[in-house]
């Protein structure tokens, strides 16, 4: 097992910037999960740990080794890649020994680590059958098997669930970390699934467009979050954002844009900001608790209410904001005040 | 879905062609039975005379031609495919300085034809390899042919692959070579097999190399073989098309064992090519 620090790392093809100046330190044991629309250079953060893509600026450290210009396979690392790479014309058992036989690992220590993956993710069955014969979810379960035998320094994942559905993935993404933990291998883990960062991650770094906004624990991101683009992104649904005179309240930061989570607009009650008064553009009734989209002037906020409200679009309601769920950010920068 | 007219259509349509493209076969297959000290008329049927093959094959020397043919096909065959899929892996799948040019130079010699090359390339045999008349002056040239076929075709399917597999291999441990023969190779049987088949095919039939080459008639291959047996036998229908059908048949047979891997390679170059 070993720590992962990001130093400066750049990354350009041609004359796109994938990565500006990513500075990481993932510690030793961490689950780290990179989230960020798509197109914010995830994967080729993850591909230049890899080693699978060369590095344009800044250095790499796998524990205190600089591994710029080693070679992938002494790096040490496995890989879950998003669409499985299994090997097709091999068995699940050969799949998950070949890594074990490259390395020159001793045949019935192969076969004893190989069943206890299985025994582990529950797959013993599977291991004469081909990739060809298996579901979705099994693949997966291979490919994860796959990375476990190999008991590497770090644990790379790129987007592993999102050929799962939804029932699936839940699941498997409480498998993934209880294994985590029980290995206690550091891992990376890149989604663009905020729920699956919220609900994985020992920490979650969030990237945008090529750059680093946030590294933080998931409580961190979601009350603290650094500046506009992690409060919106973060969160589902996601903060609403207005200015006082928008909605015509006087709020202490005059000037700077105001940002408030669902759970902190509620309908109107002595003890909330407001009476606000709105007009309802959408209802969305999950049964357990209901979000109501509400015009106000320009702005737009989500009111959250306790089980099945029943609005229809048009309505007009009043609601208020709760004082201590208010978050300010620069009106030019972004940045959190 | 297509309506049941449609689909009888589409199969007199199919039908009619393959009888166009059959008839000729047929009609050589019947002349090659007919009676040989009958009236011969090409296409026509009286009866199975299997001696015409025996007579042809004895007065023409055609096992001496065959054994040549087997010969150079087999060298020229394995040998380019074996380049090939190296050429093709590197060409497809790495990532090396200079590789688009090159590639370049490769589809040149696969689009100029033999025909724009012979004469020099006689010339270059004869006097600066000394290898005219050899086995060398007609096996060479068609290595580097097959090559260039053999590259594009490979290349393509290396492009085909889906690249996680080949990082898989990598992160797991596996040397280029090892991915190569253990992981993608396997895979590949395919469009090996069916690139395998097209460069049987067209080394067993080329004629004008060989016409130019060799002059010795013991080192000539089939087609030359049956085209000197023509000039000896014009008047011999029967005996002409008994020759026509040995050999032709080598490729016949290769090709009906390996039909199910040819369909299913040119489906996939096809589909993803
Ligand atoms: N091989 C490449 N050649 C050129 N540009 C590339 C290459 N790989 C990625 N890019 C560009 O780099 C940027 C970051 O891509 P990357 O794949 O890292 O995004 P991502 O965050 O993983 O997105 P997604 O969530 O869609 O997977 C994109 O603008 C992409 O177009
Ligand atoms: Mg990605």
């Amino acid at each position: 097992m070993a720590s992962v620090r990001f130093d400066a790392v750049g990354k350009r093809f041609g004359s796109v910037e994938a990565v500006r100046e990513l500075s990481l330190e993932i510690a030793d044991g961490e689950f780290m999960v990179l989230v960020g629309p798509s197109g914010s250079g995830k994967t080729t953060a993850l591909r230049m740990l890899a080693g699978l893509e060369a590095i344009s600026a800044g250095s790499i450290f796998i524990g205190d080794k600089r591994v710029n210009d080693v070679a992938p396979r002494e790096r040490d690392i496995a890989m879950v890649f998003q669409d499985y790479a299994l090997y097709p014309q091999m068995s699940v058992f050969d799949n998950l020994a070949f890594g074990l036989r490259r390395r020159k690992v001793a045949s019935d220590e192969i076969k004893r680590r190989v069943e206890e993956a299985a025994r582990v993710l529950d797959m013993s069955e599977l291991l004469a059958r081909k990739p060809g014969q298996l579901s979705g979810g099994q693949a997966q379960r291979v490919a994860l098997g796959r990375a476990l035998v190999r008991e590497p320094q770090v644990f790379l994942m790129d987007e592993p669930l999102s050929n799962l559905d939804a029932k699936l993935r839940t699941q498997t993404r409480g498998e993934i970390r209880r294994l985590q933990q029980e290995v206690e291998t550091t891992t990376v883990y890149v989604t663009h699934d905020q729920v699956e960062a919220m609900t994985m991650g020992d920490r979650i770094a969030v990237m945008n467009d090529g750059r680093l906004e946030q590294v933080g624990t998931p409580e961190e991101l979601y009350e603290r979050p650094a500046n506009r683009f992690v409060a919106g992104f973060i969160g589902s649904p996601s903060m609403s954002f207005f200015t006082g005179p928008e909605v015509g309240l006087t709020l202490p930061r005059n000037g700077a844009v105001v940002g408030v989570r669902p759970e902190h607009v509620r309908p109107w009650r002595e003890g909330l900001i407001g009476p606000l008064k709105g007009r309802v553009a959408f209802v969305e009734a999950l049964g357990r608790e209901t979000f109501v989209g509400v015009d106000v002037g320009e702005a737009r906020l989500v009111v959250f209410e306790e089980g099945r409200a029943v609005r229809d679009v048009g309505d007009e309601i009043e609601f208020g904001l709760v004082e201590s769920g208010l978050r300010y950010f620069s009106s030019e920068s972004g940045a959190a005040l | 879905m297509t309506s049941r007219a449609e689909q009888s259509l589409g199969y007199v349509i199919l039908g009619v062609f393959s009888l166009i493209a059959l008839l000729p076969v047929a009609g050589i297959v019947f002349t090659a039975l007919q009676d040989p000290d009958g009236f011969a008329a090409f296409g026509s049927i009286d009866g199975l005379h299997f001696s015409n093959f025996t007579t042809a094959w004895d007065e023409a020397n055609f096992g001496t031609y065959l054994k040549n043919s087997v010969f150079v096909t087999v060298v020229v065959v394995s040998v380019s495919s074996v380049l090939s899929i190296l050429a093709g892996y590197a060409f497809g799948l790495m990532r090396f300085r200079g590789s688009t040019v090159l590639f370049y130079v490769f589809l040149l010699g696969l689009m100029v034809p033999m025909e724009a090359i012979i004469v020099p390339l006689y010339y270059e045999m004869r006097d600066n390899w000394k290898l005219q008349n050899t086995y060398w002056s007609i096996i060479l040239p068609q290595i580097a042919t097959s090559v260039a076929f053999g590259t594009f075709w490979m290349r393509t399917y290396f492009r085909s692959v889906p690249r996680s597999l080949v990082e898989a291999a990598r992160l797991d441990g596996a040397s280029s070579w090892f991915t190569l023969w253990r992981v993608l190779l396997p895979l590949a049987k395919p469009a090996v097999l069916t690139m395998g088949v097209l460069l049987f095919m067209w080394t067993w039939n080329e004629f004008l190399l060989v016409l130019v080459m060799i002059t010795d008639d013991s080192k000539l291959t089939a087609p030359l073989g049956l085209s000197v047996f023509q000039g000896r036998n014009t008047s011999d229908l029967t005996l002409m098309a008994a020759g026509s059908v040995i050999v032709a048949l080598p490729v016949v047979i290769v090709y009906v064992f390996l039909q199910r891997h040819f369909i299913r390679g040119m489906l996939s170059g096809a589909v993803k090519g």
